[in-house]
């Protein structure tokens, strides 16, 4: 403990008083001079220069869904409520692009290994899922989705009868 | 596409029904084949036409005009000219089906002179080549109950008509036949002898007179000025105590009849005796002209030697020996002489051609050495019932269905080497049947009919019918050949049934077709059961019963042999169950009789007690409405139906859940009502519980009410009598927006009386219809459509679409988005919706329809004077290639494509190489 102590002494004192047996061909780095750190802070700095662009970068990419999530809203209060091809196509393009992107966020996020790259992950997600959401809404406001029973209709199961009969009119 | 999204509100439904509406845009463009009608070269393609003209009352050779014919007058009121090489109708008249179009003379000369109706009577002239009418005069008598009786002849160019009142006098009054020109006014002749056994052989009227053991035999010209009888002792001619007069059934010599299987002719006012011997009682005789003089022709069904001929010289009583002849093979039941012309060859030979009608209504015409030139089928005039049966699969196929049948039984029983022989062996079954298929070619197959199998689509069936007569046929539904006919003399098929008790789809057993008719004399139950598709019997054969049959079915469980049990209720309420080992097989069964003129419906439930199967009454519903109503229909649902669709899907994406009681029964009543002239009153009971769902009445209303039922609608077809004209009542039953069990759940009539939602409305239908039947594919996915068949002899098609009572007067918004057509009160009935273009069928009386093995289409059969057969696809061909797509272009586009794909790849590899090397 003690030793620790006299350590620490060590490095923030400056013992001028030291008797030196052996003297340091060298001479000490000036105090508060660090050749190390110094190489370190240059590296450092310019390392996240060039973090906080991709960050920045990628924060885009990751915001890029909800971002479109106004356009979306645009384009599909322009497409209208009615079964034609256009808006058909308008509503495939809404889902299927947001259910392309969440398949490839791996891919996307590749190349990102820093602090953010899960909230970022997160955020891109959650924006993908927003215009899923919003695709779907207007699939639900276009009558597209199977919500309703006259959807089933067909693909249920025919009725049984218990009680069979016979007969007509009289033979005789 | 801007049409369409106004009509459909948007769903998922929607969706595909874009997708498809986007396909029809396709197959407009590409085919454009959106008519419901034929194209003219397809005429005959998928349809046939037969013509008959009913049993032949009279006929007479044609020996005036070049083109032989036969002139037939038939008890169905038609007169036809037929085509002796081939027996086709060259040209027909069809008169009323009632008394007045009754034909009572047909005679021929110059023209065909023929007299129909009963008091009114018209005469007509009639060209003998073309059929034109040429002149006509219409004659009217006093009232009179003795006109049933009265005679008509033609006599050197005048027509005689007599009427005998019998125990008093005969009137008779001559016309000129052309203009009607009564020449001598009405002459009495007094006459107190005449009875009823009385005979007519022009100009002479005999009759057999006086007590018994003491009677005359007594004649009279009845066109002579001076009235001259001619009467002999009875006793003279006949050692029998009675006599029995019968006129010849062609004479065309002199005047005779026969008298207790004895010849008398009349010449020169005086009887006398033929020495020749009628080896039959039953015997037809005819008295027939020829080169070496009158012959007497007779002919019977001998039950050794067959049909028999025998012909005599009337002079000299010598056995003519070239026309005479037994065959065996002939089956002619009851044979009788309708017209014989005699002529004589070069050779001194007699050449005869007899046209014979047997009891089955069947017309032979038969040449020298009993050779039939043709056969028609009269019977198939009258049409009670038809029933199509499937075709078993062929022999190979019946192989490869067995392979698979027994896949699950092969893994318990037998190793993967004897599974994979048995493939290896229908392999080289098939394998083998291809190579006999391409070495026979096509010259067998110009030959040999068509196998008895069934084709891919199953569109080729048996169609058996059940005649008037007691004939049954096998026909084949393509071409319309008859395959087999059987004939049960003591059928009385007056509410005769039919039933399939097993199809030809399990192979060892053959298919099982019954027939529930009356005896002809008992009126006891009289069962014939045959195999549909070679027409000989099986099972219980002919079955005569001891007992009256009130009604039957069939059960729906089938036994160990695939054989579904007939159940017979009979006149006491007793249940028989054939074969009886199914007995133990009745289990929740229900039956109801409803009886035509006291219009009771009674309820009965089947029950087995271990031993033997009991009917107990459970309920009964009076429908007479105070007496005066008679039941005219009763429909159940098609049995073997199967129902698509459980609800109809509502415009707000709801479903209105339809009423789909399998139990259910329409009943129509009929009858007069002292303030409303006549009701018509349809009642929708239901067959197990006897609940009545619904009940319309219909005042100044009448027959013809036709029904229909299928699914959850009803249709039924009156004539309105307060506005004059034919109207259609459809009704259609709903659940509501919840349905009362939940889905695949059981129906049970007896859990709970709720009463469905009725919605109904009536259309007026602008032509007299006959008969209407719906439209029946296998599995109910397509459209239903109404077929009517008019009595102008169209069959037209109707979409139910155009029936529905949900079509609002003037559809709001949701209504117009569900598709509905305003309601219009005239259905149209558009030229292009008839389905037997122009064809006319006679006096049509019924349509069948079943499903085949494509889902669009269904077969059809029109029955009545005329046969129809066709095929129609209610919401067009949508599971098959139009009838003249085009093989080989295609073909041919997709080998130059691929010939095209390859010359390229070549190309393109030499060219790369090249640069590779530059």
């Amino acid at each position: 403990m003690s030793q620790l102590k006299s350590n620490k002494k060590l490095k923030w004192a400056l013992d001028f008083n030291q008797k030196n047996k052996q003297l340091s061909t060298e001479l000490p780095s000036p105090p508060g001079y660090s050749q190390s750190s110094n190489a370190n802070y240059a590296e450092s700095s310019k390392d996240s220069d060039s973090n906080l662009l991709l960050i920045k970068k990628l924060w885009d990419v990751a915001l890029g869904p909800l971002k479109q999530v106004p356009m979306n809203l645009f384009i599909m209060y322009m497409a209208g409520n009615s079964i034609s091809i256009f808006p058909i196509m308008m509503v495939g393009m809404l889902i299927v692009r947001p259910v392309k992107a969440l398949f490839a966020t791996q891919s996307t996020f590749k190349m990102v290994e820093g602090t953010q790259a899960i909230g970022q992950k997160i955020v891109y997600c959650i924006g993908n899922i927003v215009n899923i959401l919003l695709a779907l809404y207007k699939c639900q406001s276009m009558g597209l989705l199977p919500t309703h029973s006259s959807d089933w209709l067909a693909f249920e199961e025919p009725q049984t009868r218990l009680e069979h009969i016979g007969g007509g009119l009289s033979l005789i | 596409m801007g049409n369409l999204s106004i009509n459909l509100k948007p769903n998922f439904m929607g969706l595909l029904k874009c997708l498809n509406s986007i396909n029809w845009f396709i197959v407009f463009f590409s085919l454009i084949n959106l008519s419901m009608c034929i194209y003219e070269d397809q005429i005959g393609k998928f349809d046939w036409r037969q013509s008959y003209v009913g049993r032949i009352k009279f006929a007479q050779f044609d020996t005036v005009s070049t083109a032989r014919k036969i002139i037939v007058a038939t008890e169905e009121n038609v007169l036809a000219a037929l085509n002796l090489k081939t027996g086709q109708v060259v040209w027909r008249h069809v008169f009323e089906s009632t008394s007045s179009g009754n034909i009572q003379l047909l005679h021929l000369s110059d023209q065909i002179i023929t007299v129909t109706g009963s008091n009114p009577y018209l005469v007509r002239g009639w060209d003998l080549s073309t059929g034109v009418l040429i002149w006509e005069w219409g004659l009217t008598l006093q009232k009179n109950e003795h006109t049933d009786f009265s005679e008509w002849w033609v006599q050197n160019g005048l027509l005689v008509h007599m009427v005998p009142k019998f125990g008093s006098h005969i009137e008779v009054s001559v016309y000129n036949v052309a203009t009607g020109h009564n020449r001598g006014a009405t002459s009495k002749l007094p006459a107190v002898w005449i009875n009823e056994g009385c005979v007519l052989s022009p100009p002479y009227y005999t009759c057999i007179s006086g007590s018994p053991g003491n009677q005359l035999l007594l004649s009279m010209d009845v066109t002579s000025d001076a009235v001259q009888i001619i009467s002999k002792p009875l006793a003279e001619y006949t050692t029998a105590r009675n006599g029995n007069l019968n006129p010849f059934d062609t004479n065309t010599v002199i005047p005779g009849f026969l008298l207790n299987e004895k010849i008398i002719l009349i010449r020169g006012n005086k009887f006398e005796a033929i020495n020749i011997a009628i080896s039959e009682p039953s015997a037809s005789v005819a008295l027939v002209d020829s080169a070496s003089g009158p012959l007497v022709l007779q002919t019977w069904n001998d039950e050794a030697k067959g049909f028999t001929l025998m012909a005599h010289n009337l002079v000299s009583g010598q056995r003519v020996n070239e026309i005479g002849w037994s065959d065996r093979s002939l089956s002619i039941p009851e044979p009788e002489l309708s017209a014989v012309i005699c002529t004589k060859t070069a050779r001194e030979q007699h050449v005869c051609r007899i046209l014979v009608t047997a009891a089955d209504d069947a017309s032979h015409l038969i040449q020298q050495e009993g050779r039939v030139l043709w056969t028609r089928e009269e019977a198939l005039a009258n049409v009670v019932a038809v029933e199509f049966v499937d075709l078993p699969v062929s022999d190979l196929d019946a192989a490869i269905e067995s392979e698979f049948d027994q896949k699950e039984a092969a893994k318990m029983h037998s190793s993967v080497l004897a599974a994979f022989t048995r493939r290896l062996q229908s392999q080289f079954q098939q394998l083998q049947g291809a190579v006999r298929a391409l070495l026979a070619g096509d010259a067998a197959a110009a030959d040999e009919p068509p196998p008895l199998v069934r084709d891919y689509f199953n569109l080729h069936k048996i169609m058996v019918l059940l005649t008037d007569t007691g004939k049954i046929f096998g026909m084949d539904n393509l071409s319309g050949e008859i395959l087999w006919k059987l004939y049960e003399p003591n059928l009385n098929t007056e509410a005769a049934v039919m039933f399939t008790r097993r199809s030809a789809r399990h192979p060892p057993h053959d298919a099982y077709l019954t027939v529930v008719g009356k005896h002809e004399e008992t009126g006891n139950g009289l069962i014939v059961s045959l195999n549909p598709i070679r027409g000989t019997p099986v099972g219980e054969q002919t079955l005569h019963l001891d007992v009256q049959i009130l009604q039957c079915a069939v059960l729906y469980k089938a036994d160990a042999q695939k054989l579904h049990a007939l159940i017979l209720l009979d006149k006491d309420e007793n249940v028989q169950i054939l074969p009886e080992s199914s007995a133990p097989l009745v289990e929740n069964m229900y039956m109801h009789v409803a009886d035509r003129s006291s219009a009771v419906v009674r309820g009965y439930a089947l029950r087995h007690d271990g031993e033997r199967v009991s009917a107990k009454n459970i309920w009964s519903v009076d429908l007479s409405g105070g007496g005066s109503q008679r039941v005219v229909w009763s429909v159940s649902k098609p049995a073997a139906e199967r129902i698509h669709s459980a609800g109809r899907v509502l415009p707000d994406r709801s479903v209105l859940y339809k009423h789909l009681n399998p139990n259910l029964v329409l009943l129509l009543t009929e009858g007069p009502d002292p303030v409303h002239k006549d009701v018509v009153v349809a009642t929708c009971v239901d067959g197990v519980s006897g609940g009545v769902l619904s009940a319309h009445v219909h005042r100044r209303a009448r027959r013809p009410a036709l029904p229909l039922h299928s699914e959850h609608f009803l249709a039924y077809l009156y004539y309105n009598d307060k506005q004059r004209r034919h109207e259609i009542a459809t009704l259609e039953l709903y659940e509501g927006p919840e349905r009362w069990v939940p889905a695949g759940a059981a129906f049970s009539s007896l859990r709970g009386a709720r009463a469905p939602h009725v919605q109904r409305h009536a259309y007026i239908v602008p032509a007299a219809p006959a008969a209407a039947a719906l439209s029946a594919t296998e599995r109910s996915l397509t459209d239903k459509h109404v077929l009517l068949a008019l009595s102008t002899g169209a069959i037209v098609e109707l979409p139910w679409a155009l029936l529905e009572p949900r079509r609002a007067l003037s559809p709001a918004g949701e209504a117009r988005e569900e598709g509905l057509v305003p309601y219009a009160p005239e259905l149209p009935l558009p030229a292009e919706a008839v389905v037997n273009y122009n064809a006319t069928l006679l006096r049509l009386t019924r349509i069948h329809t079943a499903p085949s093995g494509l889902e669009s289409t269904s077969l059809v059969l029109a029955t009545g004077l005329d046969l129809f057969y066709t095929r129609i696809a209610p919401s067009k061909t949508f599971d098959l290639l139009k009838d003249d797509f085009d093989y080989y272009l295609i073909s041919v586009v997709l080998a130059a494509l691929v010939l095209a794909t390859y010359s390229t790849k070549y190309f393109a590899a030499r060219k790369m190489l090249k640069m590779a090397w530059k």
